[in-house]
């Protein structure tokens, strides 16, 4: 176990280190003078105002979104629950749009952003609680009931848009997901929110192992099945939250890391609630860095320099897929 | 009887708006007893079961373990008296056969005890009991059913309670693998003496395992007695609705059913007794 974990430490620092080298303007030998001191003052400061935050808070976002997805899966039973397919991620993005564009929240206020998100999560998670009815422990009647509450709330979201297109230039970041132009200011929100919900997410790690086997079992075994689940989802929705309030909604990683975690790592989530966290951070990090990458071939054949590519759009391409492999070997047998 | 482990069952009514399904059982299970419950589908014996694992209220009356009424008691110190082995279980991906039995700790070691490393020594007890420790580390979903019910077994008895309570411990298995798990039930009793119920649709098994029989039929108990005492054609045609005969094992002498054809379905269920 530790020995996978080492690889993907390993894997991760791979990733942010392609990352940091992977835009624009400065080669890896710069990057590698600046990292060892030298280098002038605008390369320090691309370096260090710009690509390391932007860096850890891809790492966070996608820990963030790994955990968040892990705990919706076990705590509902579902493999195809994830926070953008429940309503937590539409919800929370409706909310920060809309604090956003009542000018309750904004660039000046980001924590206004992290609360609004959270009621909004919450808002879109107990919306599809309630439309999905006695159909809840039936994964594909949540899937169906997910896609029809995130196509409400995206129309919501769309509404707000055009009611209130004041706010648009970095509204419209949230609604695809990107680390572009995150600042230390994200990076100083995000890691505590990220911290503390994900050491509450662990110390559930017991009762989600058992939430995994069924209610009835986890009943018959002593656990309150409603109450655990119910500050589960807290976790999973506060996780989410901040992750949005950060990068906006990264599309599917919720859905694909817990899916790898748990190949990596066996069903204890003990072990494997960190270890989605660290998958997330990779696969964000990893993202990022190919996003920036395949930005910068796409700009030189094209010829247009100003094209970026964001990484939300790569996740959604890469999650999409994996979303058709777990759907056709959805396991529904019982025992 | 207060001080040692048995289950008594008090006036209990239980049902569904709409639908009564237990309508005043009592019914006593004395300490170290193997008591089977039978009947036929939708009598009641499942949610009676149910009731007796506290995981169900009584609407009216109560149900009292070692005197306890469970009504007060958490579903975790209940967990720690009364482990209910499921009839089915869904599936567990990625769960090895160790991982699944130590879910059977949670009732005695609670939510962050569980994250502390390492099986203590029930959960290998646990695991030799059922003579799965073999199979440890394999993923229970990638295990025949056979095994797989006595891995569950194993998740049951990794709770150490003095009572054991089983759903149809025996549906879906085969003749040998339902021999294996109810004679590995009657083992374990005598050396731990263990509280046993279970609910069981072959007579046959009843009829030669338990010391006792309870016959429920429209959610009351219609017959109550050893084997011998219980299991005759009247039981067969009132509870089982079938007609048939019944004789002795020649070697064992417990009684031996030979059912022949199903009787129709009487109109006034209520008033049979």
């Amino acid at each position: 176990m530790s020995r996978r974990f080492a690889v993907l430490a390993a894997l991760t620092v791979v990733c942010a280190g392609v990352e940091l080298v992977a835009g624009r303007g400065m080669s890896p030998a710069v990057v590698w003078d600046v990292l060892g001191g030298g280098g002038d003052t605008t390369e320090r400061h691309i370096l260090f105002q710009l690509r390391l935050p932007r860096l850890l808070v891809a790492l966070g976002a996608g820990a963030c979104l790994g955990v968040a997805g892990l705990v919706l899966q076990s705590a509902l039973r579902n493999p195809l629950a994830g926070p953008e397919v429940t309503g937590v991620t539409p919800g929370a993005v409706l909310g920060a749009v809309a604090a956003t564009g009542l000018g309750l929240a904004g660039w000046e206020s980001p924590l206004a952003v992290v609360v609004a998100a959270c009621v909004g999560g919450c808002a879109g998670a107990a919306l599809l609680w309630l439309l999905a009815g006695r159909g809840r422990s039936d994964p594909a009647q949540t899937a169906v009931h997910g896609v029809l509450v995130s196509a409400v709330l995206g129309g919501l979201t769309a509404m707000v848009l055009l009611v209130a297109p004041g706010e648009l230039g970095s509204v419209v970041q949230w609604l695809v997901g990107t680390t572009e132009g995150r600042v230390w200011q994200h990076w100083h929100l995000l890691w505590p929110w990220a911290l503390a919900w994900g050491a509450a997410a662990w110390l559930l790690a017991g009762p989600l192992t058992l939430l995994r086997c069924g209610d009835d079992i986890a009943l018959a075994a002593g656990l309150s099945a409603a109450r655990a689940r119910a500050l589960a989802l807290l976790c999973a929705v506060a996780l989410t939250a901040g992750a949005v309030a950060a990068v906006g909604a990264l599309g599917f990683v919720g859905l694909l890391v817990p899916h790898l975690a748990l190949a990596v790592f066996g069903a204890d989530l003990r072990v494997t609630l960190p270890g989605a966290a660290l998958v997330g951070a990779a696969v964000v990090c990893g993202a990022d860095a190919a996003a920036q990458l395949s930005s910068r071939l796409l700009a030189d054949a094209l010829d247009s320099g100003r094209l970026t590519l964001p990484v939300g759009a790569l996740t959604a391409c890469l999650g999409a897929a994996l979303l058709l492999l777990v759907v056709r070997r959805a396991p529904s047998r019982t025992f | 009887m207060t001080e040692s482990v048995g289950i008594r069952a008090e006036g209990v009514h239980f049902g569904y708006p709409g639908q009564p399904v237990l309508r005043g059982v009592d019914m006593t299970v004395e300490p170290g007893e193997l008591t089977a419950l039978i009947g036929l589908n939708g009598c009641g014996k499942s949610t009676l079961l149910r009731l007796a694992a506290g995981l169900l209220q009584p609407d009216e009356g109560r149900v009292l373990l070692a005197g306890d009424d469970l009504a007060r008691l958490s579903r975790r110190a209940t967990a720690r008296r009364v482990a209910l082995l499921h009839q089915s279980a869904p599936a567990v991906p990625g769960m090895t056969v160790r991982q699944l039995v130590r879910q059977g700790r949670y009732a005695a070691r609670g939510p962050l005890g569980m994250l502390r490393e390492g099986d203590d020594p029930v959960v290998r007890r646990a695991l030799r009991d059922v003579g799965v420790e073999q199979w440890a580390e394999r993923d229970v979903d990638a295990l025949s059913g056979g095994e797989r019910q006595r891995v569950r077994l194993a998740m049951a008895l990794a709770q150490d309670t003095r009572v054991l309570l089983l759903d149809e411990p025996t549906t879906y298995l085969d003749l040998h693998h339902q021999l294996d798990v109810l004679q590995t039930v009657v083992r374990l009793r005598e050396e731990r003496g263990l509280t046993v119920v279970m609910v069981l649709h072959d007579l046959a098994h009843a009829a030669r395992f338990a010391e006792r029989i309870v016959a429920l039929r429209d959610g009351r108990v219609v017959a109550d007695g050893t084997p011998k005492e219980v299991v005759t054609p009247g039981l067969l045609a009132e509870v089982l609705r079938v007609a048939g005969r019944v004789g002795r094992d020649p070697e064992g002498g417990w009684p031996v059913c030979y059912p022949d054809h199903p009787l129709p379905a009487l109109e006034y269920e209520n008033h049979i007794h």
